[in-house]
């Protein structure tokens, strides 16, 4: 029984890991401790899958456990206060490639993102994952017209960042 | 199109380069242990139910317990132990209860609600704990002053010098001290340990409740 539930554990996170990933990305910011929060959020998933039931979708029950663990339980380890920004990286090879006006927005954009504080990212996260205010609110247990409020304030907040 | 929309587009992109693990990278994953936080509270409660624990037994041996046993008082001491030990299970029942409650599939606020609460059961412990041993400690000291020949005969000496004043002052002092430097290690064990455990959880935690208010 125990082999199954693991087989059908891992079969479905390697499926959807890439919302772990991206998880993972807004948290951090080197691969070192990407991998170590993805470790972290993928042992909770699996504490936690016994109780999930098939009647939440798998990639939304993984929403809430991956952002919990990001934004409470993880312990930042010292690996996580290193270097290089890999984020950074990647637009130093996009800005070479393309070096049009979209891009850059872009790469301020996802440099101002990584700038917010934890439950600001994790608002954003789930606004980019295309949930609606209810799913938010629900996820964070806050109310769903202070989920919109906190939004718009993200949203100017960024808007200035881009047009100072 | 605002700012976040251009964002969403380019996040949905599948161009993001995310690492590819492998059904057998991640059967490895659920086999490590975990390092959150939950299991660092457990690990520390744990610790100082012990130490309590340990503390009331190395009293129990000690030099001042046979001290209690020559002075015949085990009509006071038998319910004070009982409801040491009682007060000891309801409170290692509630941490328990609470620890259950901590579920990563609540909501971010709820999973903070119930961490702190458990972490608030073990604290409320530990004064109960810090209140017995003050008051033991007063008891004690007033104990002494009534019952103790040896204090009574350096009260007489002290009279007689004129300095009776002085003699119950340095008593009051050193008792204060012991009991401030008891405090004292406490709280820096406290700031130390749970501030930097909880640090990002009480963070964020106050983001959250900034947003309800």
């Amino acid at each position: 029984m125990n082999k199954e539930l693991e087989h059908s554990f891992v079969e479905l996170l390697e499926k959807h890991q890439n919302i772990v990933h991206k998880v993972c990305h807004l948290y951090t910011n080197n691969y070192d401790a990407h991998n170590d929060l993805f470790q972290e959020i993928t042992i909770q998933l699996w504490r936690a899958y016994p109780k999930f039931r098939g009647d939440a979708k798998f990639s939304t029950w993984m929403y809430r456990v991956g952002l919990n663990t990001a934004i409470t339980l993880y312990r930042k380890s010292k690996r996580t206060i290193n270097t290089q920004d890999y984020a950074g990286v990647e637009f130093k090879i996009k800005a070479e490639d393309y070096d049009d006006t979209e891009e850059q927005q872009l790469k301020t954009l996802y440099k101002a993102v990584h700038q917010l504080n934890d439950i600001e990212k994790a608002l954003v996260f789930l606004y980019l994952e295309d949930k609606d205010y209810k799913e938010i609110s629900e996820t964070l247990g806050i109310s769903s017209v202070n989920a919109r409020v906190k939004m718009n304030r993200i949203k100017t907040k960024l808007k200035a960042i881009l047009n100072p | 199109m605002d700012e976040l929309d251009l964002l969403k587009k380019d996040w949905n992109k599948d161009k993001n380069n995310y690492p590819k693990l492998s059904y057998n990278d991640i059967y490895k994953m659920i086999l490590k242990k975990s390092s959150s936080i939950v299991k660092w509270i457990f690990i520390i409660s744990l610790l100082e139910f012990g130490f309590w624990l340990a503390f009331s037994f190395a009293l129990k041996g000690s030099a001042y317990s046979n001290k209690l046993d020559e002075l015949n008082i085990n009509h006071i001491l038998i319910p004070i132990t009982v409801i040491t030990y009682a007060v000891l299970i309801y409170f290692f029942f509630l941490f328990y209860k609470n620890y259950k409650n901590i579920s990563t599939t609540d909501s971010s606020k709820t999973l903070m609600e119930n961490i702190l609460k458990t972490r608030k059961t073990v604290k409320h412990y530990v004064i109960f704990n810090l209140a017995t041993l003050f008051i033991g400690a007063f008891i004690g000291v007033f104990y002494n002053f009534n019952h103790n020949p040896e204090f009574a005969s350096k009260l007489e000496i002290a009279s007689a010098n004129g300095e009776v004043f002085k003699f119950y002052a340095i008593i009051f002092m050193v008792t204060l001290v012991v009991i401030g430097v008891v405090i004292g290690i406490l709280l820096l064990f406290y700031w130390l340990i749970y501030g930097i455990l909880l640090k990002r959880l009480n963070n964020n935690y106050k983001e959250l409740k900034k947003l309800e208010s």
